[in-house]
């Protein structure tokens, strides 16, 4: 019996063990390659920007027999930093961007080979030809007395004209509505942040557009693939991100006339440069105090805060409600119908991931609706956060003894009394740990509130490492955030626990 | 039927009253009055259905056909406020039933300030005299995880005469205790049964039923075997089944 049990163990051990190698070895066959010239991305590991052109212009490699692997990130700025790690071998990039990276990261060179020149254009959508018009209207003015060009120079000019000649916006009336612009600003010098604002060609020149129509200009900072999902929906007006005109954009959406135009390159690292050597003291300061960086994860806080405790508080409310529907119909058959809702409720709920739910809310049910995005997400987090309080709280009721129940109800309280004075007090009580557990999971759900273009937490410290090309840093003082709220929460959850147990000693 | 309208004294009245879980049939007809100031023992084998006939007369279970009448009212007509008749009717569990996360007085207190019978001082002063009365005035404050058995099922009894109900039903209120505890929770019974409260025992405690009871009732199969006074009832069996439990048990 022993010996055998001993040979199981041993058997375990070599099957664990192959287990792990096999998986070490996948995670090394992505061995670093130098790409020096364009034949050379055959058979590399290819990083762009998801839903861009350079993610067109990869696609093709993709498959191919030399195995070339395309990497796509949410930002050109994450392609750059995996590629300083070597996490891939190459990026393929609009220009400018690809020269404001390289001017940042001494260790990155673009090759000197040019993918074709591309149109960069004002997505709109195309219900919407008027306006349109009056923007394609607009650049032709502006292109004509001189401001687009100045504006162009000013951003990617050569270093002389570079920062000569910006674009302030006019004073005037503005009586023909708002334009608002859905943008990725992670994408300089088209669009980016600086000290603490989003600045860059794009935005410049939506201003000037702007001021010639007489409308006013709201910029929204998404996720680069939700900007025509964004313009589709109504919930922004155009899009202005360096998009490139490409025949399957137009199957979707309508574009303005070219405002500028690009060309792909490649970034790869330098083997002739020196390694950055940057002290830690440096980094911090370079992420967190120069341009007052830090307030940038403070306001994420803020809005991470604010939609956790409203999130929490409506879970909490529609929970117990339908906890309270659940057990009555498993108690004494009331509420049928009541209680098919909530079943076909929770399992929707439970059974799609949240983000999915998010952006569902975001883009479809309140798409034509213009709410703050604050709420939009208050609502996502609390509808789905309710599924799982309901579950914990009719877990949490059962769990009370039936006796509990006969017993209020034998001295002639009536259903909803006995609930509520004998029942749901014991009841919250034994499930305190899971509800606490419920939202420390809320609070680290609300992370993906970037998704919507919302400024949270994790966003804030996605912007500081967009500015800094630095992941260290703002990563790390993000998670050491939630990791103090996360403490906190059970903190309290555990002083709330004991002070409710004193009557069980 | 009409005799017993015009007897004023009469408080429950059953008439055919069935009860089925499912396909099994445990109450197949029980038909009996029981007057004011009476105190019924309720005697039988286990699972012969005393303990569900018990439940049915405040509608803890609901009777699959039959009628039960409180106080000249048909308790089992869907219009009849039922929360109003339990008010009337106390109940007394086998496992005590004490609301855990309340002390003592809280547990007293509860029902008759939850339903606005009593006012939060009028409530408090009763609680103090029904402690008082079951000596456990200085328990007051504790919570029921401090108590041993028969303190708990004493106050669970003090918990439903703060409502002074018209009628008292137990449902084996002594099974639960340890055998030392027994004697404590039986005496309060006794005194309350002095005093007049109409009461409706499911027992195994035969002492009790021969000393207190006005009546004994036998049930078996689901319906009333035999019923008596307990001279009778014990002395003198007619019942073949009854003889064989008696036989058994004493």
């Amino acid at each position: 019996m022993k010996s055998a049990k001993k040979k199981f163990f041993v058997r375990k051990g070599i099957i664990l063990s192959l287990c792990l190698a096999a998986l070490m070895s996948v995670a090394g066959c992505g061995k670093y390659k130098m790409v020096t010239n364009v034949d050379e991305l055959e058979g590399s590991r290819i990083g762009v920007q998801l839903g861009t052109t350079g993610d067109i212009y990869a696609s093709d490699y993709e498959g191919d027999e030399a195995g070339t692997i395309i990497e796509r990130y949410n930002k050109g700025n994450d392609a750059v930093q995996a590629l300083k790690q070597k996490k891939i071998d190459a990026v393929i990039i609009d220009e400018e961007p690809a020269k404001a990276f390289v001017s940042k990261n001494s260790d990155l060179k673009i090759l000197d080979e040019e993918f074709t020149v591309e149109d960069y254009a004002i997505c709109i959508s195309k219900e919407n030809t008027e306006l349109k018009n009056q923007i394609n209207d607009a650049l032709r003015k502006l292109k004509a007395d001189g401001t687009l060009d100045a504006i162009i120079k000013n951003y990617t000019g050569s270093d002389d004209e570079k920062g000569k000649t910006p674009y302030a916006a006019k004073n005037i009336a503005r009586p023909n509505g708002t334009i608002i612009v859905a943008t990725n600003a992670a994408f300089p010098p088209y669009e980016y942040y600086s000290e603490g604002v989003m600045t860059g060609l794009d935005i410049d020149m939506m201003q000037a557009v702007c001021d010639t129509l007489g409308m006013t200009l709201k910029m929204e900072d998404m996720e680069f693939d939700s900007i025509i999902a964004a313009v589709q929906s109504g919930k922004a007006t155009v899009g202005a991100a360096g998009l490139t005109v490409t025949e399957d954009r137009l199957k979707n959406i309508d574009f303005s006339d070219s405002y500028t135009t690009s060309k792909q390159v490649i970034i790869v690292k330098d083997p002739d440069a020196a390694a950055s050597s940057t002290n830690l003291s440096e980094k911090f300061k370079d992420n967190f105090i120069t341009e007052s960086r830090w307030q940038y994860i403070a306001k994420g806080l803020g809005n991470t805060l604010i939609i956790t405790l409203f999130a929490i508080l409506i879970g909490c409310a529609l929970g117990f409600l339908i906890a309270i529907v659940r057990t009555s119909y498993d108690k004494n058959g009331s509420m049928k119908i009541l209680n098919a809702i909530c079943r076909v409720y929770l399992t929707v709920i439970r059974g799609t991931p949240v983000m999915v739910q998010l952006l569902i809310i975001y883009y479809v049910i309140l798409a034509s609706v213009n709410t703050s995005k604050i709420l939009v997400a208050v609502i996502a987090f609390g509808l789905n956060s309710a599924a799982y309080v309901a579950e914990v709280v009719r877990s949490g009721i059962m769990a009370v003894d039936n006796g509990q129940f006969e017993a209020g109800r034998s001295l002639g309280l009536n259903y909803r009394q006995t609930m509520v004075s004998i029942i749901l007090p014991q009841a919250v009580k034994n499930i305190l740990p899971a509800l606490g557990n419920e939202f420390i999971s809320l609070l680290k759900e609300t992370s993906i509130s970037g998704y919507i273009g919302l400024m949270d937490l994790t966003k804030g410290g996605d912007i500081i490492r967009s500015i800094t090309y630095e992941a260290f840093m703002p990563l790390i003082a993000v998670a050491l955030v939630y990791l103090v709220i996360v403490m906190a929460l059970s903190f309290g959850v555990n002083k709330l626990e004991r002070r409710l147990k004193k009557n069980e000693r | 039927m009409s005799d017993n309208i015009l007897d004023n004294n009469v408080l429950i009245e059953v008439k055919d009253l069935c009860k089925s879980f499912g396909n099994h049939e445990v109450l197949k007809g029980i038909n009996t009055t029981i007057s004011k100031g009476e105190v019924v023992a309720i005697i039988g084998p286990s699972g012969c259905g005393k303990s569900t006939f018990l439940r049915s007369i405040n509608l803890l279970e609901t009777p699959t056909s039959g009628m039960i009448t409180f106080e000249g009212t048909d308790i089992t007509d869907k219009s009849v406020d039922i929360n109003k008749m339990r008010e009337k009717i106390g109940m007394v569990f086998q496992q005590f039933n004490l609301f855990p996360n309340m002390t003592v007085k809280e547990n007293i207190m509860l029902a008759p300030v939850k339903l606005q019978i009593m006012s939060k001082d009028d409530a408090s002063k009763k609680a103090e005299e029904l402690l008082q009365r079951i000596g456990l005035s200085d328990k007051a404050d504790m919570y029921p995880a401090q108590l041993s058995g028969g303190q708990k099922q004493r106050i669970a009894i003090a918990r439903s005469l703060a409502m002074n109900p018209d009628v008292m039903l137990f449902d084996e209120p002594t099974s639960a205790l340890d055998p030392e505890m027994v004697g404590e929770v039986l005496s309060l019974m006794k005194e309350l049964a002095k005093e007049g409260m109409t009461m409706v025992v499911v027992t195994h405690e035969m002492g009790f039923a021969r000393e207190v009871a006005s009546r004994v009732m036998f049930i078996d199969e689901g319906v009333i075997q035999e019923e008596n006074t307990p001279e009778e009832f014990f002395a003198n069996p007619k019942n073949a089944r009854l003889k064989d439990f008696l036989a058994k048990v004493l």
